[in-house]
């Protein structure tokens, strides 16, 4: 029980979720609206588009290193085939799975680079988003366009719809939900118990190990960008039938609240290290600061800065945990 | 059966023009522990990975087993029971014990799902083969090297290993950790498995090894049986050098005992480390020895100002000083060259030019701007000096090899011209050419009037090198031993 309780000490998670618990008994004692049920669906619709992006920033951190392309990709490809949506008359699961290829495609070129070449992932996945954002407003003019018909029936689909008896407000749950919760079940069987999953892993911890193991180190590490790129396309798609339309625009600059988010749930900037647990914990608490603070009378503006005080306790936590870590095996080490 | 388990031929290999093995014979005989040894860059490595098949030999055959292989690859060597112990120990920090324990024959299984219930069999079943007892979920990077050093070997055993090499196995243990990896591998030797043992300190060769293989500038220079080899001779292969008159201490007339002392503790205390009192001279070298935990480091990184002091005086030549930082440490002239020279002490990517002018720059500077010239002129007088193997002190230091990287480590200190210099560990994987070099320069500079305070855990480098030593165990001073009674067995005892 004891060792339970120090494992549990020891984790990101468990101080984020503590985090996330004190907020909103804070918000709530404050405005008594933050358990209305139209504010917790709010909150969760909020999220989804970020948790589904913490999936490629957390596979990169993991492995390899940042990944900062995930939303123009998403940007982008959402963009090429809402165009193609609206001018041709081709079916949704076509759209999709052409947006689908273009992002596996973007995802190639990082990886191509990543691998072949050992050049940074930052630096890389830097270039190929500002690729993606030259041409989405360069060659095709990136305006707001509305979702296009073949994209209707899932931009309308909620699946839970909710009114406050308290407030008298409604929300709904936009069925992107449900693409993210199917998202994070697939990434959590693949990451436990497969052994590409482990090899993620594996890799992040000690490559020169993991070659010696006898693991495949550049194709998981290639695939791994590939199967980046077509997550964010889902991600852009989900967000863009969330709006019911799609400007470029807004997909610009997203990597940085996921990212942080993603290092307040413990993944190390390392690699090596990251829950899914973690990732949904962090994009929830800074998806609750950004959604919530406003009902306590915080503006917008200051948002930012708490969302920057919590970024840095989330930090050095982790700071703390890492030399806490160290110190035991020196413990240990002056002992034997 | 031939009596041989490994037999190479005739193995060459080059990288670009450089001769990296020069038809290279090495025979090990089945069931024995054989030591591989020689200075870094003679090429133990690349036999090594010829052997385990990471990187083919340009000629010559491997016979293994009773067959003769043109080229091995990692696969089949694996196969044939080959399993190498890298010095890195090729563990994964960020996974449990049970997953890095359990991860090679998982793999080996090819299978794509990834059973958490088997692999928790299996990694017992892995602990099983050396009895070992560890926390099968706790992450490795929590783990003492000798654990993650078990955890290795352990895999390498279940893996049906027949030949296991163990490449410098004891360079990040304590001496009890090392008997406890001896009986291990003696264990093995009764259970028919081969070792080869890679290394360069020679007690623990003697300790371990049946017979030995030296190898110098990419050859092989001698093989033969362990007990046939003398210490001198050992040296000599492995140098090409003799050392004639390295015991002598040339401490005659060097240290200044009527002199006030250089550098006095009285009771000092801090983190790892209380009371310690001692008094070193001008000219004088004087050993702290200990094992590894005892607080010799801490008290090294005290003197110099990266740990604060929670009690007790320093005082430099009479008179009291304090030392909170580094700066405090370098004004009143005490340097450190410290333990770790590669994270601690060089600026590797830096030519060697600037890293050995590095403390005392502002003396280049002329006008607010640095006078490269001034620059160039004082590090090559040190390279010179010093005798660092370079052909241009512009070029990085990491091309240098260990011994020269700790001479230029040194060299950067001596251009303050301290006048207590303190070393940690001075020649910890430094080759034994380098290493009486460094012996040799600290010799003179004490002969100078510089007081020399030596940390080690080299029981034969203080009794060679110093002419006093304290000894430290558990973070207090327990002794002081100097003259005659200084040798090997005095030691042995007082640091245990």
């Amino acid at each position: 029980m004891n060792k339970k309780m120090k494992r549990l000490l020891g984790k990101n998670e468990f101080y984020v979720a503590l985090i996330i618990i004190i907020l909103a008994t804070v918000i709530q004692a404050a405005s008594g609206l933050f358990f209305a049920v139209n504010n917790v669906v709010d909150l969760l619709r909020s999220i989804v588009v970020n948790a589904i992006y913490a999936l490629c920033a957390l596979l990169a951190f993991v492995s390899t290193g940042a990944d900062v392309s995930f939303p123009m990709i998403a940007g982008m490809s959402t963009y090429i085939v809402f165009k193609l949506g609206e001018t041709t008359s081709l079916p949704a699961p076509v759209l999709v799975l052409i947006a689908l290829l273009i992002g596996a495609l973007c995802g190639c070129v990082n990886g191509f680079f990543i691998v072949k070449f050992h050049f940074n992932s930052l630096i890389v996945t830097l270039a190929t988003s500002s690729i993606c954002y030259g041409i989405a407003f360069g060659a095709l003019k990136g305006v707001r366009i509305d979702v296009p018909a073949q994209f209707s029936g899932f931009a309308n689909w909620n699946i839970l719809q909710v009114k406050s008896a308290q407030t008298g407000l409604g929300a709904s749950l936009h069925g992107g939900f449900a693409v993210m919760i199917l998202l994070y079940l697939i990434a959590y069987f693949v990451l436990r118990h497969t052994m590409v999953g482990r090899a993620v892993y594996a890799i992040g911890g000690d490559e020169i190990s993991a070659r010696r193991a006898g693991f495949k180190v550049d194709q998981i590490r290639f695939g791994i960008f590939v199967v980046n790129g077509m997550i964010a396309v889902i991600g852009g798609l989900c967000y863009a039938c969330m709006c019911k339309n799609c400007s470029p625009m807004e997909y610009y600059g997203g990597e940085m609240i996921v990212i942080a988010a993603i290092v307040l749930g413990g993944v190390r900037l390392t690699g090596g290290h990251g829950s899914l647990l973690g990732c949904m914990l962090g994009t929830f608490l800074l998806g609750m600061v950004s959604n919530s603070l406003t009902m306590i009378g915080i503006s917008v503006y200051y948002q930012k800065v708490f969302i920057g005080i919590i970024i840095i306790i989330g930090a050095s936590v982790a700071a703390v945990q890492a030399k806490r870590a160290m110190k035991i095996s020196n413990v240990v080490k002056s002992e034997g | 059966m031939s009596e041989y388990i490994l037999s190479c031929k005739g193995i060459n290999k080059s990288f670009g023009g450089v001769h990296a093995l020069k038809n290279v014979d090495l025979n090990v005989k089945r069931g024995e522990v054989h030591c591989l040894a020689g200075e870094n860059g003679c090429g133990k490595s690349t036999i090594i990975k010829a052997i385990s098949g990471f990187q083919p030999q340009d000629s010559g055959t491997i016979e293994f087993d009773g067959k003769v292989y043109d080229e091995l690859s990692p696969s089949v060597s694996i196969d044939l029971g080959i399993q190498v112990i890298y010095q890195d120990l090729s563990v994964f920090p960020n996974l449990t014990v049970q997953e890095n324990l359990a991860i090679n024959t998982v793999l080996s299984n090819k299978t794509k799902i990834y059973n958490h219930k088997k692999q928790r069999e299996i990694a017992k079943k892995v602990m099983e083969t050396l009895n070992l007892d560890l926390d099968l979920d706790a992450r490795v990077e929590q783990l003492p090297v000798a654990s993650k050093q078990l955890i290795a070997i352990a895999r390498a055993l279940y893996a049906k290993a027949k030949f296991l090499i163990l490449d410098e196995p004891t360079t990040a243990l304590t001496r009890k950790e090392v008997d406890r990896l001896f009986e291990i591998i003696r264990g093995l030797k009764e259970q028919g498995l081969t070792v080869l043992f890679v290394s360069h300190k020679l007690d623990e060769m003697y300790e371990i090894s049946d017979s030995i293989t030296i190898m110098r500038s990419g050859e092989a220079v001698y093989t033969g049986s362990m007990k046939e080899l003398s210490e001198d001779d050992f040296t000599h292969y492995m140098t090409g050098r003799d050392f004639d008159n390295v015991d002598d201490k040339q401490a005659e007339g060097r240290i200044q005992r009527d002199a006030v002392p250089a550098l006095e503790l009285n009771r000092l205390s801090g983190p790892g480390f209380a009371n310690v009192s001692f008094a070193v001279y001008p000219g004088e070298i004087l050993g702290i020895t200990g094992q590894l935990g005892s607080g010799r480091s801490e008290l090294c990184n005290t003197l110099f100002g990266v740990y604060k002091s929670t009690g007790g005086t320093i005082k430099r030549d009479g008179k009291e000083v304090k030392i909170r930082s580094v700066q405090d440490a370098t004004k009143n002239g005490i340097a450190l060259v410290p333990e770790d020279r590669l994270t601690e002490g060089l600026f590797l990517p830096v030519s060697i030019m600037e890293n050995i002018t590095v403390v005392n720059f502002n003396e280049f500077v002329r006008h607010m701007l640095l006078n490269r010239e001034s620059q160039v002129e004082n590090s090559s007088k040190w390279v010179k000096e010093i005798h660092v193997k370079t052909d241009d002190h512009l070029l990085p230091v990491q091309t240098l090899s260990g011994g020269n990287q700790q001479k230029v480590v040194l060299a950067k200190w001596l251009s303050t011209n301290p006048k207590v210099l303190v070393l940690n560990g001075p020649t910890v994987g430094v080759d034994i050419g380098a290493k009486y070099d460094i012996y040799q320069l600290l010799r003179n500079l004490a002969a100078t009037g510089v007081a020399v305070l030596v940390a080690s855990d080299d029981l034969a480098e203080v009794i060679r090198l110093c002419d006093r030593t304290i000894v430290m165990r558990g973070g207090v001073m327990t002794g002081e031993i100097k003259g005659d009674e200084l040798n090997t067995e005095n030691l042995t005892k007082a640091i245990m």
